[in-house]
């Protein structure tokens, strides 16, 4: 997973693309199965998100550290202070790291949102909570692809035969009965960190059929 | 008839309506076989020689060639539609198979290397196989015994059952049960949307097990004395255990968290529509035999495996902190997610954070100093 898009699937999800970075991405999903799986991966990370409270730590770490500064800056005590090397180690750091990635999985997810509450919260931003109608917005670009992979089968179920075609037919609707399910009750309750996932993980599962099926009459052309 | 590959060789089974070839292959040979219809049957011997035997009916017919060191073997028609042709093979054990067909059983016994198995309307029953194991139906059940290494298995419009296998597996079907016993394994994912998932086997400390459904139910051995997390969620079903559970937290009357031991095993079972059911080994083996005996007096499948929903789709899951949510995940997912988010996310984070704090940095600073 090298290639130039890899690392702008993250402003895309933000909607930070312009208009042509965003077509070419876009056509670049539709071939790119690495990078479409990434990006299916990183709205799951969004989906996971979009059930965080904002919570302030428990202690205001950032009035340790600006003490911590004018200690610092105070000669008479500088003598005093232990120097401290930081040393993390790799657990710590991937702990770290994928807090950032769910932290940042929630900006992405606030800078979808096209309405803001005008709530303050106690992190100083703001921190709309997901309103019915709304819920599934992070769902947009997966059900665009998914639109674009069943044209894609339209065309070319025709290589495969009639029996499967009826049995892949078939359970595509089970997967879109399950969707709809997941959605219903998404939109009763749109914080749910479980049902998003399942929502996501149950239109992963679509995606792949459709991918499969679709390689496979690729293969018989 | 024998012959010994060289470079490489085109054998095309004779006109009748059956033929044999067996040929010494050269050592790590592995073996390519597409068949559009009919069977594909592989069994492992100990000796260095693949024997092909072919039911080819009249217009059938078997073509064999060495390309590289893979033995290939397809199948044709002389005229007209393909023909329906049933291909017997025996193979060295240590030999790496990649079976293919379309409408096509498959079969393998005895085979201790890797194996690759993809059909598109037809069954696929494995015993055996060490090392990447990829099974692949969409209209015919998956089995897999016996085997060892990473396991991956689906079909979408059938019943997936792996038993005796030691390793890292995934298994997945559309409208199907899952069904895993005797498992030996720090690693499971297995889901479905229409079928019950069951897993009976090994809880190792600092595993992963994740089994989800939408509409059945989740049913899980948890053995004595087993280290784990477990978190189940249901949104329309039931969450029962035949033991007593320490509960660690509950969220909503459909999600609830038991530490077991020291916890340090995750499991996470998840149906929406479903019941998710704890048990005790042995009443898992209790009750997969009492369904292979069923299963044995009835052919009549149903896969209709819908449960009927009750109308409560209410949750009041909350999670408590940024910082419990991030921990929880990061054991889980770190290893595998860490290096790929990391750098994705680090360069524009790292930018917009030290702009940032450098504004907070700077105001201190120049508080300090004046």
């Amino acid at each position: 997973m090298n290639d130039q898009w890899t690392t702008r699937l993250s402003e895309y999800i933000d909607g930070e693309l312009d208009r042509t970075e965003q077509a070419a991405l876009e056509a670049h999903l539709a071939t790119c199965g690495q990078c479409y799986a990434t990006l299916g991966e990183l709205r799951q990370v969004v989906a996971r998100a979009k059930s965080l409270s904002d919570t302030p730590p428990a202690t205001d770490l950032w009035m340790e550290i600006a003490r911590e500064i004018r200690r610092e800056k105070a000669p008479a005590r500088r003598d005093r202070l232990v120097r401290r090397r930081f040393s993390l180690t790799v657990g710590q750091l991937l702990a770290a790291s994928i807090a950032l990635v769910l932290l940042s999985g929630g900006g992405a997810w606030l800078a979808l949102q096209p309405l803001a509450s005008s709530e303050p919260t106690r992190f100083g931003g703001s921190t709309p909570r997901p309103r019915v109608g709304q819920v599934v917005t992070w769902t947009g670009h997966t059900d665009a692809a998914i639109a674009d992979l069943q044209t894609a089968l339209t065309q070319n179920e025709k290589r495969l035969d009639t029996a499967t075609v009826r049995i892949v037919r078939e359970n595509l609707a089970i997967i879109d009965r399950a969707i709809a399910d997941a959605r219903v009750a998404l939109q009763k309750d749109p914080g749910n960190a479980y049902l998003n996932l399942h929502l996501a993980n149950t239109m992963r599962r679509k995606v792949e059929l459709l991918r499969r099926v679709n390689d496979m009459a690729a293969a018989r052309s | 008839m024998v012959a010994t590959l060289a470079a490489a060789m085109l054998v095309a089974l004779a006109p009748q309506r059956q033929s044999d070839t067996t040929f010494a292959v050269p050592a790590g040979a592995s073996l390519s076989v597409n068949n559009f219809g009919g069977g594909i049957a592989v069994h492992g011997w100990s000796e260095n020689r693949v024997k092909v035997h072919g039911e080819t009916g009249r217009r059938g017919r078997v073509e064999v060639s060495l390309v590289g060191n893979t033995v290939v073997i397809k199948t044709g028609s002389r005229e007209g539609a393909p023909s329906v042709i049933d291909l017997d093979i025996t193979v060295p054990q240590s030999m790496a198979l990649s079976l293919s067909g379309t409408y096509a059983d498959i079969t393998v016994d005895g085979v201790q290397g890797a194996i690759s198995a993809e059909t598109v309307n037809g069954e696929v029953n494995v015993r055996g196989g060490k090392g990447i194991v990829t099974l692949h139906s969409i209209q015919g059940s998956v089995t897999l015994a016996d085997a060892s290494g990473r396991i991956e298995v689906n079909s979408v419009n059938e019943n997936v059952e792996l038993s005796n296998i030691t390793g890292e597996i995934k298994v997945e079907t559309t409208n199907g049960e899952v069904m895993l016993t005797g498992i030996k394994s720090s690693s499971v994912d297995a889901g479905t949307i229409n079928g019950d998932v069951l897993y009976e086997g090994t809880v190792t400390d600092g595993g992963s097990y994740s089994l989800g459904s939408h509409n059945g139910d989740i049913t899980v051995s948890v053995p004595e004395g087993a280290n784990v997390t477990i978190t189940a969620a249901t949104a329309n079903g039931d969450i029962d255990s035949s033991f007593p559970l320490p509960m660690t937290s509950t969220l909503g009357k459909h999600r609830k968290t038991f530490k077991i031991g020291s916890g340090s095993a995750r499991m996470e079972l998840e149906s929406f529509q479903g019941d998710i059911q704890l048990r005790r080994p042995q009443e898992l083996h209790d009750r997969v035999d009492r369904k292979h005996k069923h299963d044995e007096h009835d052919n009549d499948h149903d896969h209709d495996k819908d449960h009927d929903a009750d109308t409560d789709t209410s949750f009041s899951w909350a999670l408590r902190s940024v910082t419990a949510y991030a921990t929880r995940y990061a054991a889980a997912y770190a290893p595998k997610y860490a290096a790929q988010y990391a750098a994705q996310y680090a360069p524009r984070y790292a930018r917009q954070y030290s702009k940032m704090y450098s504004r907070q940095y700077k105001t201190i600073y120049r508080l300090n100093t004046h």
